[in-house]
């Protein structure tokens, strides 16, 4: 096997592999959720924000105000996954991020841009008038690049074959344009975003959690609608991606293994049921559904990525020089952090209320 | 090597790092001290009752979010980001040591966001003791970040305790962990006041302006001690190597100091000013000159702690080229090529040089060293080589005598690949050795007649050292002044031949093609300044011109023209290493010329110092040092040593080596606590010239070049022995000379030299003999023992005790005729230079062969001997 030649030499992790393999996958559902809301809101947001009718404007407006936020959380429930992967997979991330290396810093750069740009779309809203579109147009261009870039680089670490192109190319510029399962993959992202910015309009409608002027069963109805309309296209784009997958990994989900198997009919089972609690209208059973369903998709992603790694390295590869006290230590943290974050938004809920 | 490198030349060598990490940091500990900020003034609102400040404060709430948590988060995660694509390795490190250290900063980050969008979010509309207890977690959680990141990167500079057990709370609560909370702690709140001059600037309200003024003011005023206490604390507990790296011996270190050392005093003083009552538009300026002048003086401070761990990005721990400590014996041993996953050539050929050399670039030198860029750019660096020889030898010393480059990490192959890439690729110089093949010189010289029969003296001279060097880089500095010894001995013919020193008169005169010395080089311009003292133009140290008597020397029964300042470029241009000296004996009385004879004065300024300097030759292509030769020297010293000699001769003050660096030769005492001076050059270049067989890495610097201009070791021994025969490797000579100095106050400096240089001729170190230079040199005996032919071939290690047991100036064993005056100049010993004329004039004139005088003892002798009277064994015959 020449090409796992250039894989290299991971370093020791500190506790058993399956900590970080729950945190890592915990973390990515929360960062998940959040980029969700973050880009299909803003497809969404931009959408409304370009027709005519009063309330679709007032639908983008109330997003404007979430928007800011929802990036600032997406952000920092980004950080926690890519810091597991990296304890875990970083011998083939930090590889295929090099690979590609300017269009990865260029994330940081644009994505800052991004921010402010919606920012500015939050607080000029009304005053902006047309150039608000414009505004809006550029986070949302931003944020699918900077996602097609995600899927290449999640892709092009799954590919230690492809790497030696590096020897042709080292300045960073290299893509992974060549493998089939980029754009389903990519626009399995894209469209799920949609339907889960349209589902998180839907539950701060029915939540009433509106700031502006917008009917709350406006912004309800109006979110329902995107999630079932992208959620249909997504059975489609998922199809689409399952066969675009190498045979040797596409047949994990069709009987090779169990648990792929379990995951993918568990999937398509929720999925079937969210589209049905869609179109009935039902925001919370549809969000429930939707939450787990997203769980089994995070599962069938990281399967995706063990079985194309399968030939390089698997995760009980890994050499554990045990040190538990840090993660007690962190366990801690976290559990103090939950407390601060619980009891910062039990004030502001009863302020919430004082206000009302 | 583990990882692929990211090739960006310009924007190489940190940039991108440096770039978003300063504005980071700015920023992040202003997100940090801007909690307590908030709070306070909340509070100080509420209690004042005043509506105006509320509102300020919760307009600064704003800007606050905007910046630090929109620009200051993205860019922490930016640091990230940049890390992991310019250095995986140490990324990787860090992320595996600390991933609960990381895990948990996260979660504050988190909570700290939380916080803040409440606070910002709820301004006004929640109860104020909630609202400031938000506030207050907001602070705790930023502070925390501060706390846990504040170990890891004090951890990469003092990793500590964490080198040995790798435990983790070893290596995060490192020596600087404490002290550099206090001062970050410190620098966080004095933050909060430069930035809050920016909001307060543009507050309306002029009462409530001056006075959100003077309390920024404060807010920079008090914690400015906190930062100072802290930064004292933290300069106190740096590891001495790092503390003396950071303010003695890292060469880019002074301008960072230097730019620190003017900037708190102005950034305080200016905070100061901005209490003051000013025109408001003057206010918004200087609230963002504040703000400019924070950025640079956090820049420098970060370039400081950032390159005091060269060149290390974890200190002692990996390289900054991510290779770990650890592994680079095993590298120097298989090879670069064959240990690095992500190289194309896995073996250096003839014919893959330069792709070598590039990838061996990019793995090993890119990390720091960045092409035509911003930092560390690689090409003036290398430009001064103009052969690849040089560079190879630069290479092979990294790691060595400077500290803050690491090691070249390879073969001696790769290394030649490397070099060959960079002088040819930056340079376009495709010469290995940059030095011209000299033919040999014709040196024809008119033999003296001497007749046999009738002649009543033998006149014999010769000169001390065989050749002399002069540096004639005399404006930059002087290491070796004109001046070349000459002495003779009459000798009245008879039965019992005696040595003549009464009533008569010994002259000298160099040949008159030489005779104007000072229109040839510029030492009489400057001597004065160099030497303090003032000799006529065309004279030398010892008084002495290019023609003059002699002077007797009782106790050696000699007579001596000591320095005369003969130099080796000829008035009719070029450079002939080998002016020939006339020398009389007169009767006292009459005037009468007893005898005569001629000797040459050997002088040569073929220093090799532009082979690695640069500069070019000065003459003829093959000689002679140039000004840029001699301005690199100074700029490397001055780099190296901390020194500021090159601006000081470019002020007119050139500078004499001796001045610092003892030396008998010229009578210097040297300043206490430095190295003599030939065991600091020796002793330094040695480091560079190591692994070098025989007497190779000598005629890298001296004349001795066996196709050189000069080629002064003319001996009949160069036909067998090479300089290391005598002297030792240039590893093995300097060891001697270091070990000489292996006590006081120069101990640890003579230590560091010799750390890395290896003898081949004894075992190790520790069996070399330490020798003071010029008073202990090889015994001739060793070799030849009781005089008889030499049977070994090794007179390295046993020195002579003092001057008084020199060749030079020792004498035959009734003490009456020195033994040079029979066997010649040291390193042109008769029979010399293979039978050329030049270097056995007198045994051609008196014996008409080129064997030591005596060869035929009816020289001096007019009836023969029996009894071995001069030495054992002179009777061979």
């Amino acid at each position: 096997m020449p090409d796992a030649a250039l894989i290299p030499t991971p370093d020791a992790i500190p506790v058993a592999w399956g900590w970080f393999y729950v945190l890592l996958m915990l973390t990515f559902l929360l960062h998940l959720l959040l980029m969700n809301a973050m880009l299909g809101g803003g497809i969404i947001a931009l959408l409304s924000s370009l027709r005519k009718s009063e309330q679709s404007l007032l639908v983008s407006k109330e997003f404007s105000y979430k928007w800011p936020y929802t990036i600032a959380f997406a952000v920092n429930l980004g950080v926690a996954p890519l810091l597991f992967i990296q304890v875990l997979y970083g011998h083939f991330i930090y590889t295929s991020s090099i690979l590609m290396a300017v269009w990865w810093f260029s994330i940081v750069v644009l994505l800052i841009l991004a921010y402010y740009s919606a920012y500015v779309f939050d607080f000029r809203f009304d005053s902006l008038g047309g150039r608000r579109n414009v505004l809006a147009g550029f986070s949302v261009a931003v944020l699918l690049f900077i996602a097609f870039m995600f899927t290449n680089n999640m892709t092009l670490m799954l590919h230690p074959e492809s790497w030696s192109e590096y020897f042709n190319n080292a300045e960073g510029t290299l893509l992974n344009l060549g493998d089939p399962t980029l754009i389903p993959r990519y626009l399995h992202f894209v469209v799920g975003a949609v339907a889960v910015g349209g589902l998180y309009l839907a539950l701060i409608g029915r939540f009433n959690f509106v700031k502006g002027k917008v009917e709350p069963a406006v912004l309800q109805e109006t979110g329902m609608r995107y999630f079932t309309i992208a959620t249909a296209i997504q059975m489609i784009m998922g199809l689409w991606f399952l066969i675009s997958l190498p045979k040797e990994v596409m047949l994990l989900f069709m009987g090779q293994s169990a648990w792929g198997t379990i995951l993918l009919l568990l999937g398509l089972s929720l999925a079937t049921a969210a589209l049905y609690l869609g179109f009935k209208r039902q925001v919370v059973k549809t969000a429930l559904t939707v939450l787990l369903l997203m769980l089994v998709m995070v599962l069938m992603r990281d399967l995706v990525r063990t079985g194309y790694l399968a030939p390089y390295f698997s995760l009980s590869e890994l050499q554990v020089t045990p040190e538990y006290s840090p993660l007690i230590f962190f366990l801690l943290v976290f559990a103090l952090g939950i407390a601060l974050v619980g009891y910062m938004l039990k004030l502001t809920l009863e302020c919430r209320k004082e206000v009302q | 090597m583990n990882y692929p490198v990211w090739e960006l030349t310009t924007y190489g060598g940190g940039f991108l790092i440096a770039l978003v990490a300063v504005v980071h940091v700015l920023v992040a500990h202003f997100a940090v001290g801007g909690g307590l900020f908030l709070v306070t003034m909340e509070k100080k609102a509420y209690r004042e009752g005043n509506p105006a400040l509320l509102e300020y404060v919760k307009k600064h709430s704003k800007f606050f979010l905007l910046l630090t948590m929109v620009f200051g988060g993205l860019t922490g995660v930016g640091i990230w980001w940049t890390i992991a694509l310019l250095n995986p390795a140490a990324t990787s490190s860090l992320i595996h040591t600390f991933v609960f250290g990381w895990a948990a900063e996260w979660v504050f980050f988190f909570t700290e966001i939380v916080a803040l969008f409440i606070y910002f979010y709820t301004f006004g509309k929640m109860e104020r003791q909630k609202h400031l207890l938000i506030g207050w977690i907001y602070f705790f959680s930023a502070w925390m970040s501060l706390f846990l990141i504040n170990g890891i990167i004090a951890y990469m500079l003092t990793p500590g305790a964490w080198l040995e057990n790798q435990y983790f709370w070893s290596g995060f609560f490192n020596p600087t962990f404490w002290p550099a909370l206090v001062f970050r702690t410190g620098l966080s709140l004095v933050l909060c006041g430069v930035f809050g001059f920016v909001t307060a600037a543009f507050v309306k309200d002029a009462a409530l302006r001056q006075n959100l003024m003077r309390t920024c003011a404060l807010w920079v005023a008090l914690p400015f001690l906190l930062m100072l206490a802290g930064g004292w604390w933290y300069i106190g507990a740096l590891p001495e190597p790092i503390h003396e790296f950071i303010f003695n011996k890292s060469p880019e270190m002074d301008t960072y100091l230097h730019t620190l050392a003017w900037v708190i005093p102005v950034l305080f003083g200016l905070s100061m000013l901005m209490a003051l009552k000013i025109s408001p538009m003057l206010q918004k300026v200087l609230a963002f000159v504040v703000v400019g002048i924070a950025l640079v003086y956090f820049g420098a401070f970060e370039f400081i702690r950032e390159g005091g761990r060269r060149p290390y990005i974890i200190y002692e721990h990996m390289y900054s080229n991510q290779v770990y400590a650890a592994d680079v014996p095993a590298i120097q041993e298989a090879g670069f090529l064959p240990s690095a996953k992500w190289v194309k050539h896995k073996e250096v050929t003839a014919d893959n040089l330069m792709e070598v050399g590039e990838e061996l670039f990019r793995f090993q030198c890119s990390a720091c060293h960045s092409v035509g860029g911003y930092l560390n750019d690689i090409k003036p660096q290398v430009a001064r080589y103009d052969n690849i020889f040089g560079m190879d030898r630069k290479l092979s010393g990294l790691g060595t005598v400077n500290p803050y480059m690491p090691p070249f990490m390879g073969t001696e192959a790769e290394r030649q690949a490397l070099a060959t890439y960079l002088v040819k690729h930056f340079n376009g110089v495709d010469e290995q050795s940059g030095n011209k093949n000299i033919a040999a010189r014709d040196m024809p010289v008119e033999i003296p007649a001497f007749d046999k029969n009738s002649a009543e003296y033998v006149l014999l001279a010769w000169n001390t050292l065989g050749v002399q060097g002069i540096s004639d880089s005399t404006q930059q500095w002087l290491m070796l002044p004109p001046g070349n010894t000459i002495y003779a001995q009459l000798i009245k013919r008879g039965d019992s031949p005696r040595v003549v020193t009464q009533n008569v008169e010994l002259r000298y005169a160099v040949e008159p093609n030489f005779s104007n010395p000072q229109e040839r080089i510029a030492f009489w311009d400057n001597v004065e300044k160099l030497l303090g003292k003032k000799p006529e133009p065309g004279v030398g140290l010892q008084g002495k011109g290019l023609s003059g008597n002699m002077d007797l020397q009782p106790e050696d029964n000699a007579f001596v023209a000591a320095a005369i300042p003969v130099v080796p470029y000829p008035r009719d241009g070029g450079f002939n290493p080998y002016p020939v000296v006339e020398i009389q004996a007169l009767d006292a009385a009459s005037g009468e010329i007893l005898a005569h004879t001629r000797v040459t004065a050997p002088a040569t300024t073929e220093i090799g110092c532009k082979n690695c300097h640069g500069g070019g030759w000065k003459v003829d292509d093959s000689a002679g040092l140039t000004a840029a030769t001699g301005e690199d020297i100074l700029a490397s010293h001055d780099k190296l040593s901390n020194t500021n000699l090159l601006t000081q001769a470019r002020n007119g003050q050139p500078v004499l080596c001796q001045s610092c660096h003892a030396d008998s030769a010229l009578n210097q005492a040297g300043e206490d606590g430095l190295l003599n001076f030939s065991a600091a050059i020796h002793g330094w270049h040695a480091n560079y010239l190591r692994d070098m067989p025989g007497g190779e890495a000598c005629a890298t610097c001296h004349a001795s070049r066996s196709d050189g201009a000069t080629r002064f070791f003319r001996s009949h021994h160069g036909r067998f022995l090479d300089c290391s025969n005598c002297h030792g490797t240039m590893e093995e000579h300097s060891i001697a000379l270091l070990k000489q100095e292996q006590s006081g106050a120069t101990q640890e400096r003579a230590g560091l030299m010799m750390e890395h240089l290896s003898t081949s001729t004894v075992e190790s170190a520790a069996q070399v003999k330490p020798r003071k230079p010029w008073a202990q040199q090889p015994d001739c005996l060793t070799c030849h023992e009781d005089f008889g032919t030499g049977m070994s071939m090794n007179a390295f290690n046993t020195w002579s005790k003092n001057a008084a047991g020199l060749y030079r100036n020792r004498h035959d064993q009734m003490g009456a005729i020195m033994c040079a005056a029979c066997h010649g100049s040291p390193h042109a010993l008769y029979p010399a230079n293979k039978g050329a004329a030049l270097d056995n004039i007198q045994p051609l004139q008196y014996q008409g062969n080129d064997r030591p005088i005596g060869n035929d003892c009816m020289v001096c002798h007019t009836v023969p001997k029996e009894f071995e009277a001069h030495h054992p064994n002179s009777l061979r015959n």
